[in-house]
C-alpha cells in the first residue's frame, strides 16, 4: 500500500480535480476561477501521463499532456488579454459586478 | 524516423484541400488586412478576398475525393458525413461574412481581422467535423473556442461585448477541462483515444459479444466509463449549449456582436452535433440494420433524451418572458439543441439523419432570423420587441420574411422547420417503446410552448401600431440573403427527398472503423 | 501618490516572493541531495545510494525510499492546489499555484517523462503563471478595491468538492486498471520529436494555428486603440482609461 503505483498517481489527479472544480464554483474573481481551470487541466495531465506510464505504454500519453500544457497557455492568454479589456471598461474584474447581461 | 507515418501524411494531403486552402486564406487575410490599412474603401476588396477564400475552399470540398478513408495516421477520416458538416459550415460562413459587410457593428477598420479570425473558426470546425481521434476533437474544439473568445469580444468599447467573452472564456475552460479529464479516464481504459480503435475495446469491456474481460466486470471501472462519457458530453454539450451547459448561452449571444452571434448560433453548435454523432456512432455503438445499437453499459440514449427534454423545456419556458429579441433567439436556440437531440437520443440512422436534416435546414431558418435583427438594430437602434411593433408598415418584405422564418423555427408546415421535426418526431416513433413515444410527447407539446413567443413577435410586426412611420431600408445583400432563406425553406419545405437523400447516404458513410 | 505607492508596493511584494521562492527552490534541491543524493532513478538498488532517506529506509525497510519523497510531493501539490482554491487573498492564491504547478512537474519526473516535466516549468511557471500575476497585479492594485475574494456559494462548492472527490476517489482507487509490466526507465525525449513530426503532424500544425489565432485574437482584443477607432462610443471609464493602460503595455 505505502509503495507508490498507478491508483496514487490517480487519486492525487482525482483531489486536483476536486480542488479545481471548488475553486472554479466558489471564487468570484475571473482570475480566481482561471487558476482553477489550471488546476483541473493539470488533473487531466497527470491522469495522461500516469496511465501511459503504468497501463497503455508509448507516448499517447505525454503528447496528448503536451498538447495541453501549450493550449492551456493559449487560453491563459486570451482569458487574460479578456480579463484586461473587462478591467479597463468596468473596473473590476468581479464576474457577479459583470451583470449588465441578465434577464 | 518513421517513414511510414511521413508518406502517409503526404497522401493524406490530396484529402485536405479545403483545410489547405483555409489555412492559406486565414493568413493571407491577416497580410491584406495590414496591406489594405490606409484603404478608404477597404470593406470593398477585403469582403472579395473572403468570398475567394470561401469559394476555393468551396471548389476544394467539391473535387476532393469522396470514399471514406482514415488519413494523417488516424487522426482525421475524409467521408460522407464530414462532407457534409463542411457545407454546412461553409454555408454559415458565407453567411455570416455577408452580414458583417454591411453591418455598423464590426468597424471597417477591423473587417479583416473579424475576416481572418472567423476563416480560423472555419477551419476549426472543419476539423471537428472529421476529427475520428480524441485529441483532434480536444484541440479543433478549443481552436473554435479561443477564437470564438475573441470575436465575442469583439467589441472591446461596449462593456457587455467584453463581459460576453469573459463569460465565454470562463464556461469555455471548465467545459474544456471536464471534458480532458473524461478523455483521460477513457485513455485509461482503453489505452486509445482513437475512436475507430475504441470500439471493439468498449464492445469488450462491456462484454457483449464473447469477450469477457476482468476490467469490465468491476463496478467501479463501469463507474469509471459513466464518468468518462459524462465528462466528454460536457464539452461537447458545451459547443451545442445543452442544459445544464446553456448558461453562457443567453449572456454571450447577447453580448457579442449580432453578426457573430448568428454564426455562434449555427456554426459550433452544428459542429458540437458533428462531434457527438462521430463519438457516439462510432466508438459506442455497432451498426445493426438501421439502428446504432449501444454497446457500452452506459445508458447514453437515455441520458441524452433526458438532456433533451430537460434542454428544450428549460429553453422554451425561459423564452416567454424575453423581451430582448437576441436573448429570445439564445434561448430558443437552446431549445433546438433539444429538439435535435432527439435526433441522437434515437441512435438510428433516420435518428442521425434527421440530426443533420435539421441542422441544415436551421442554418436557413435561425441565420435568417438573426440577419433581420442585425438590420433592424442597425436601423432603429434597438433589440427589444418593441422596435418591431408596426414593422409590416415600415418595411414590409423584412416582416414577412421574418414571419417565415420564426413560423419554420415554430415547425409549422409548409415550412422547412416542419420537414425537420417531422423526421425528428418520426426517428423516435420509429424506435417504438415507451419512453420514446414520452419524449416525442414532450417535443410535441414543447413546439406547442415555442409557437406563442414567436407569434408574440409576429403579433407586434403585424397588428401593433408603429412609433414612426419611417420606412427602414435595408442593404440588397440583406435583401438577397433573405430572399435566398425564404426559398430555402419553402423548397425543404415542399419537397425534401434530396435532403433526405444526401443525409441518408452521409450518415450512412460515416467511416466506423 | 498614494495610488502609486500602493501599486509599487505590489510589485514590490511580489517581486520578494518570487525571490523568497527560488531561495527556497534552491534550498529543496540542496535538501534533496543530501536525502536522497541525486535523481530518483529506480534501476539503482538502494543499497548504493548514499542519501539520508534511503539509509532510513533501509533501517526500517519501509517500501522504497524514493516513496517517502513522493508522499511529501503529493503532499506539497495538493497543499497548494488547497491554497489556491481556499484562500481568501487571490495574490496568496497565485503563489500557491507556483506550489501545485512544481509539485505536477515532479510527479511527471516519477512517471518517466523529464520532457514534459521540464515542459511544465517553462510554460506554466515560465508563462501561465507570470501572466496570471501579472493580471492579479495590475487588475486588483491599480484600483482601491478589496484584493479578498471572498466565496460565493461555499455550500454548492463544498458539495461539489466532497462529491467529486469521493466519486473520482472510487473509480481512480477501485479500479483495476490495466497494468504493464514495470520497465526500466528510458529517455524518450527523441521519439517524442519523432511522434511530433510523423506520427502527430496534424495535431502539431494544428496546434501552431490555434497559437497564431489565439495570439492574433488576445491582441485584438487587448491593444491599444487606432486613433481611426477612437471615434467610438465612449466606454464609462473614458476618463481614466489612459492612465489605466499605460502598465497594461508592460505585459506585451
Amino acid at each position: 500500500m505505502l509503495h507508490v503505483g498507478l491508483a496514487h498517481f490517480l487519486v492525487v489527479a482525482a483531489a486536483l480535480f476536486s480542488l479545481g472544480a471548488f475553486c472554479v464554483i466558489t471564487r468570484k474573481n475571473a482570475v480566481g476561477i482561471l487558476m482553477g481551470i489550471e488546476l483541473i487541466l493539470n488533473a487531466a495531465n497527470i491522469n495522461f501521463v500516469a496511465f501511459e506510464h503504468y497501463s497503455a505504454g508509448g507516448l499517447h500519453g505525454q503528447v496528448f499532456a503536451l498538447f495541453v500544457i501549450v493550449l492551456a497557455a493559449a487560453e491563459a492568454a486570451i482569458g487574460l488579454a479578456i480579463v484586461l479589456a473587462l478591467f479597463h471598461a468596468l473596473r473590476s474584474i468581479d464576474v457577479t459586478r459583470a451583470a449588465e447581461l441578465k434577464e | 524516423m518513421n517513414p511510414l507515418a511521413n508518406a502517409q501524411n503526404l497522401a493524406s494531403l490530396a484529402y485536405f484541400g479545403p483545410e489547405t486552402v483555409l489555412t492559406v486564406g486565414v493568413l493571407s487575410l491577416f497580410v491584406l488586412d495590414l496591406v489594405w490599412k490606409r484603404h478608404p474603401k477597404r470593406v470593398v476588396p477585403l469582403t472579395a478576398a473572403m468570398a475567394v477564400v470561401l469559394l476555393a475552399s468551396a471548389v476544394a470540398l467539391a473535387i476532393s475525393p469522396l470514399q471514406p478513408v482514415a488519413l494523417f495516421n488516424r487522426m482525421i477520416v475524409s467521408d460522407g458525413l464530414g462532407t457534409f458538416f463542411k457545407w454546412i459550415f461553409l454555408a454559415t460562413a458565407a453567411y455570416t461574412a455577408g452580414i458583417v459587410a454591411h453591418s455598423d457593428e464590426i468597424p471597417s477598420e477591423r473587417l479583416g481581422e473579424f475576416y481572418a479570425l472567423l476563416l480560423a473558426i472555419l477551419l476549426g470546425m472543419d476539423l471537428m467535423a472529421v476529427s475520428s481521434d480524441l485529441l483532434m476533437v480536444y484541440l479543433s474544439l478549443e481552436l473554435v473556442s479561443m477564437v470564438s473568445y475573441a470575436l465575442a469580444g469583439f467589441r472591446k468599447h461596449d462593456s457587455r461585448s467584453t463581459e460576453a467573452a469573459l463569460k465565454y472564456v470562463i464556461y469555455g475552460g471548465v467545459a474544456s477541462g471536464i471534458m480532458l479529464f473524461g478523455i483521460s479516464y477513457l485513455y485509461g481504459l482503453f489505452g486509445t483515444t482513437d475512436l475507430m480503435l475504441l470500439a471493439p475495446k468498449v464492445r469488450a469491456f462491456s462484454g457483449g459479444l464473447f469477450l469477457q474481460t476482468t476490467l469490465g466486470q468491476s463496478p467501479a471501472a463501469q463507474l469509471a466509463m459513466v464518468v468518462a462519457v459524462v465528462f466528454v458530453l460536457a464539452g461537447v454539450g458545451f459547443k451545442m449549449a445543452v442544459a445544464p451547459w446553456h448558461m453562457w448561452c443567453p449572456d454571450v449571444y447577447e453580448g457579442a456582436p449580432t453578426p457573430f452571434t448568428a454564426f455562434l448560433s449555427v456554426g459550433p453548435k452544428a459542429a458540437g452535433f458533428a462531434v457527438a454523432v462521430r463519438f457516439f456512432g462510432v466508438a459506442f455503438t455497432e451498426l445493426r440494420g438501421d439502428a446504432f445499437v449501444n454497446t457500452t453499459t452506459v445508458p447514453w440514449p437515455a441520458i441524452l433524451g433526458i438532456l433533451a427534454a430537460v434542454t428544450m423545456t428549460l429553453g422554451n419556458l425561459t423564452a416567454l418572458g424575453q423581451t430582448n429579441l437576441k436573448r429570445l433567439l439564445a434561448y430558443s436556440s437552446i431549445a433546438h439543441a433539444g429538439y435535435l437531440l432527439m435526433g441522437l437520443a434515437a441512435a438510428s440512422v433516420l435518428g442521425f439523419q434527421a440530426v443533420l436534416a435539421y441542422l441544415a435546414i436551421y442554418l436557413f431558418m435561425n441565420l435568417g432570423a438573426f440577419l433581420v435583427v442585425t438590420a433592424i438594430a442597425q436601423r432603429t437602434g434597438g433589440e427589444t420587441i418593441a422596435e418591431y411593433r408596426g414593422l409590416i408598415k415600415r418595411a414590409p418584405f423584412t416582416a414577412i420574411a421574418f414571419t417565415i422564418f420564426l413560423f419554420s423555427l415554430t415547425g409549422l408546415p409548409p415550412l422547412a422547420g416542419f420537414t425537420g421535426k417531422y423526421l425528428l418526431f418520426a426517428a423516435l416513433l420509429e424506435r417504438g417503446g415507451g419512453w420514446y413515444v414520452a419524449l416525442a410527447v414532450v417535443g410535441a407539446i414543447n413546439s406547442a410552448i415555442s409557437l406563442y413567443y414567436y407569434a408574440r413577435v409576429v403579433k407586434a410586426m403585424v397588428l401593433d401600431k408603429p412609433v414612426t412611420e419611417a420606412k427602414v431600408a435595408m442593404p440588397g445583400t440583406y435583401g438577397f440573403l433573405m430572399l435566398g432563406s425564404v426559398a430555402a425553406l419553402f423548397l425543404f419545405g415542399l419537397y425534401w427527398t434530396p435532403l433526405y437523400t444526401v443525409t441518408q447516404a452521409a450518415t450512412r458513410s460515416m467511416l466506423r472503423q | 501618490m498614494a495610488q502609486a505607492d500602493r501599486r509599487g508596493s505590489a510589485a514590490q511584494k511580489i517581486l520578494i516572493g518570487l525571490a523568497l521562492l527560488s531561495a527556497l527552490g534552491l534550498a529543496a534541491v540542496i535538501v534533496g541531495r543530501i536525502l536522497i543524493g541525486g535523481m530518483p532513478a529506480e534501476g539503482l538498488p538502494a543499497e548504493q545510494r548514499t542519501g539520508l532517506l534511503f539509509q532510513v529506509g533501509r533501517l526500517f525497510e519501509l517500501g522504497q525510499p524514493s516513496d517517502f519523497l513522493w508522499y511529501g510531493l503529493a503532499l506539497l501539490t495538493l497543499g497548494s492546489a488547497a491554497g489556491v482554491a481556499f484562500s481568501r487573498n487571490i495574490i496568496y492564491s497565485a503563489f500557491s499555484l507556483l506550489g501545485a504547478f512544481l509539485g505536477v512537474a515532479a510527479m511527471y519526473v516519477y512517471l518517466g517523462a523529464p520532457f514534459l516535466a521540464v515542459t511544465q516549468v517553462l510554460i506554466y511557471i515560465g508563462g501561465v503563471l507570470v501572466l496570471i500575476l501579472f493580471a492579479v497585479m495590475l487588475t486588483s492594485h491599480i484600483r482601491d478595491v478589496k484584493v479578498t475574494n471572498s466565496a460565493l456559494g461555499l455550500g454548492p462548492g463544498a458539495v461539489v468538492l466532497l462529491a467529486c472527490l469521493g466519486l473520482l476517489t472510487v473509480v481512480a482507487g477501485g479500479t483495476p486498471w490495466k497494468q504493464l509490466p514495470a520497465a526500466p526507465l528510458t529517455d524518450r525525449t527523441a521519439d517524442i520529436g519523432t511522434a511530433f513530426l510523423s506520427t502527430y503532424l496534424l495535431p502539431f500544425e494544428i496546434a501552431s494555428v490555434i497559437l497564431l489565432a489565439t495570439l492574433i485574437g488576445a491582441i485584438v482584443i487587448a491593444r491599444k486603440d487606432d486613433p481611426a477607432d477612437a471615434g467610438g462610443p465612449p466606454s464609462p471609464a473614458d476618463g481614466q482609461r489612459t492612465r489605466a493602460e499605460a502598465p497594461s503595455q508592460e505585459t506585451r
